[in-house]
């Protein structure tokens, strides 16, 4: 079964047509990344996947858009985000509260968990996850805002991971990382494809063919080719496609 | 040379100018000190402890005008403080709606709605009917003075916070309810706590919204929400139009006392809240 599938989405900003008639499978627990040139609809189409987009006013949704095979629109908002995680571009802790509370926050507010103990259980779980508990272990009471760009993103991924969803929305999380910090937001990415599945949007075909399982190519909210990374990158099917992995349009 | 000399011409008129402005606050504060300050040490803890002197001899103390101003602060707190706080969010929040937009001008034509008026209102509405002055009558006019000041910080502090904030706590599978009062509104409370001390430094000071609502008994302890109720910067406007010598010292002493409260609560709280770095 596949976990996501959009059926016919178009999404509408005002009278901004900016994905058109979109049909996206995305199986279980692989890494399914979205790619294309800037403002190409990547974040748009992102957001319609939790309702985040709902926080638009001005945004129109239409089409379908199935979870497990259950359309989202038939589900309570909050229900579809707690079940679909996101992780942003703009690296986006909570720099007023500790570490420990950014992770715990999502599990105090939905009472998710029933005891402190379990509590503090799942938030060393989830940092663990994202390869984040070694190294603050110590300082679990520091603001998030003391660490590091890249540790702060692999904080809001142990924020996500805490609510235990089965997807999870990466937006170029890497976007605004230096490349170490990338690369080990990368490895994590690889390592959780084995509980979750993953879909990243991305600006860079080399960040999508080094993480994805599969990959679709979006160009001005069309879809223009969809299949393995593989395939796509060595024999694209379309022109477009072709160009743009040689860096012709981009 | 000669851009250079026009350039220092410019830095020094301007640093001349800005000290101008500054120096009708040093010269309340020095006058304030120099005039007030051998009261009180006359006075001694009498002065704040104390009821007023008869006319004519003595000092005495201000101590129910002190403890009117703290009530008063205190009751209006309670009053106008959740109201405008809610406003503040309901303004950032629904920005286009039509109560939200109403709420804004409302809010600034309250920053600036002349304070007499709003103790005639509440004459009007609570002091005729109850028949009587009282704490509660003053706390509202006051209320009604600091609401706009506290609305207005909160509603721009709330606009502050980037929006990247509000998708990430929405992510997270929560209400707008918890998104707002559970996760934004800490990010927004610097701006939040500095229009409340604004508005009560504020209010701590006013005299108009009181003249026709709290009453102002120099001589009465405050004895009940119904019953009026003395104030700072009432009495110092009371004594000052007495022909007695020593209500003129009493006035200034008092007005010394006013800004010792007034500078105490802005500055210590003021520095003390963290800055929330976004």
């Amino acid at each position: 079964m596949n976990a996501i599938e959009t059926i016919d989405l178009d999404i509408y900003y005002g009278n901004n047509h900016v994905i058109k008639s979109v049909n996206l499978k995305i199986p279980e627990k692989v890494v399914f990344a979205i790619m294309g040139p800037s403002g190409c609809g990547k974040s748009t189409l992102l957001r319609a996947l939790n309702r985040l987009i709902d926080l638009n006013d001005n945004a129109k949704v239409d089409g379908d858009i199935k979870l497990y095979g259950k359309s989202i629109f038939e589900m309570n908002s909050i229900e579809v985000r707690k079940r679909i995680g996101m992780v942003f571009q703009q690296v986006n802790p909570f720099p007023h509260m500790s570490i420990f509370d950014n992770v715990a926050l999502g599990l105090r507010l939905n009472r998710l968990t029933s005891s402190k103990n379990e509590l503090e259980e799942v938030v060393k779980w989830a940092l663990k996850k994202a390869a984040l508990w070694d190294e603050v272990k110590d300082r679990l009471n520091d603001l998030a805002s003391d660490l590091s760009g890249g540790q702060q993103q692999r904080l809001c991924i142990a924020r996500a991971l805490a609510l235990k969803p089965e997807v999870l929305l990466m937006d170029e999380p890497t976007a605004n990382l230096d490349p170490i910090a990338t690369e080990k937001i990368e490895d994590l990415i690889y390592e959780l494809k084995r509980d979750y599945t993953i879909v990243i949007v991305t600006h860079s075909p080399s960040q999508a063919a080094r993480v994805s399982d599969f990959v679709a190519f979006l160009y001005l909210g069309d879809l223009v080719e969809v299949g393995s990374t593989e395939e796509m990158f060595e024999r694209p099917r379309e022109r477009l496609t072709e160009k743009y992995l040689t860096g012709r349009i981009g | 040379m000669l851009r250079m000399i026009k350039e220092k011409i410019f830095l020094v008129t301007v640093a001349f100018l800005s000290l101008l402005t500054l120096l009708p606050l040093f010269h309340i504060l020095f006058s304030v000190i120099v005039k007030g300050l051998p009261v009180l040490l006359e006075g001694g803890i009498g002065f704040l402890t104390g009821t007023l002197a008869p006319p004519g001899s003595g000092l005495g103390g201000i101590a129910p005008a002190i403890i009117g101003t703290f009530v008063l602060v205190f009751l209006s707190s309670l009053i106008g403080l959740p109201i405008a706080i809610i406003a503040g969010i309901y303004a950032a929040e629904y920005p286009n709606s039509l109560i939200g937009r109403t709420t804004k001008t409302l809010l600034q034509i309250m920053l600036e709605f002349p304070t007499i008026l709003v103790g005639l209102f509440v004459m009007q509405i609570l002091v005729i009917p109850m028949g009587s002055y009282s704490a509660l009558a003053g706390a509202l006019a006051l209320a009604i003075v600091m609401m706009p000041y506290v609305a207005t910080s909160t509603e721009e502090a709330m606009k502050e916070i980037p929006f990247t904030y509000r998708e990430a706590a929405f992510s997270l599978g929560l209400s707008r309810f918890k998104v707002v009062f559970r996760v934004l509104i800490g990010m927004a409370r610097k701006g939040v706590l500095t229009g409340i001390l604004i508005g009560m430094a504020k209010v701590a000071g006013e005299t108009a919204p009181l003249l026709f609502s709290a009453g102002g008994s120099s001589r009465v302890y405050f004895n009940g929400i119904d019953k009026p109720v003395g104030a700072i910067p009432l009495l110092i406007y009371n004594l000052i139009q007495q022909p007695y010598e020593n209500y003129h010292e009493i006035a200034w002493g008092a007005a010394l006392v006013l800004m010792i409260i007034f500078l105490a609560i802005f500055i210590p709280i003021r520095l003390r809240i963290k800055e929330v770095k976004l």
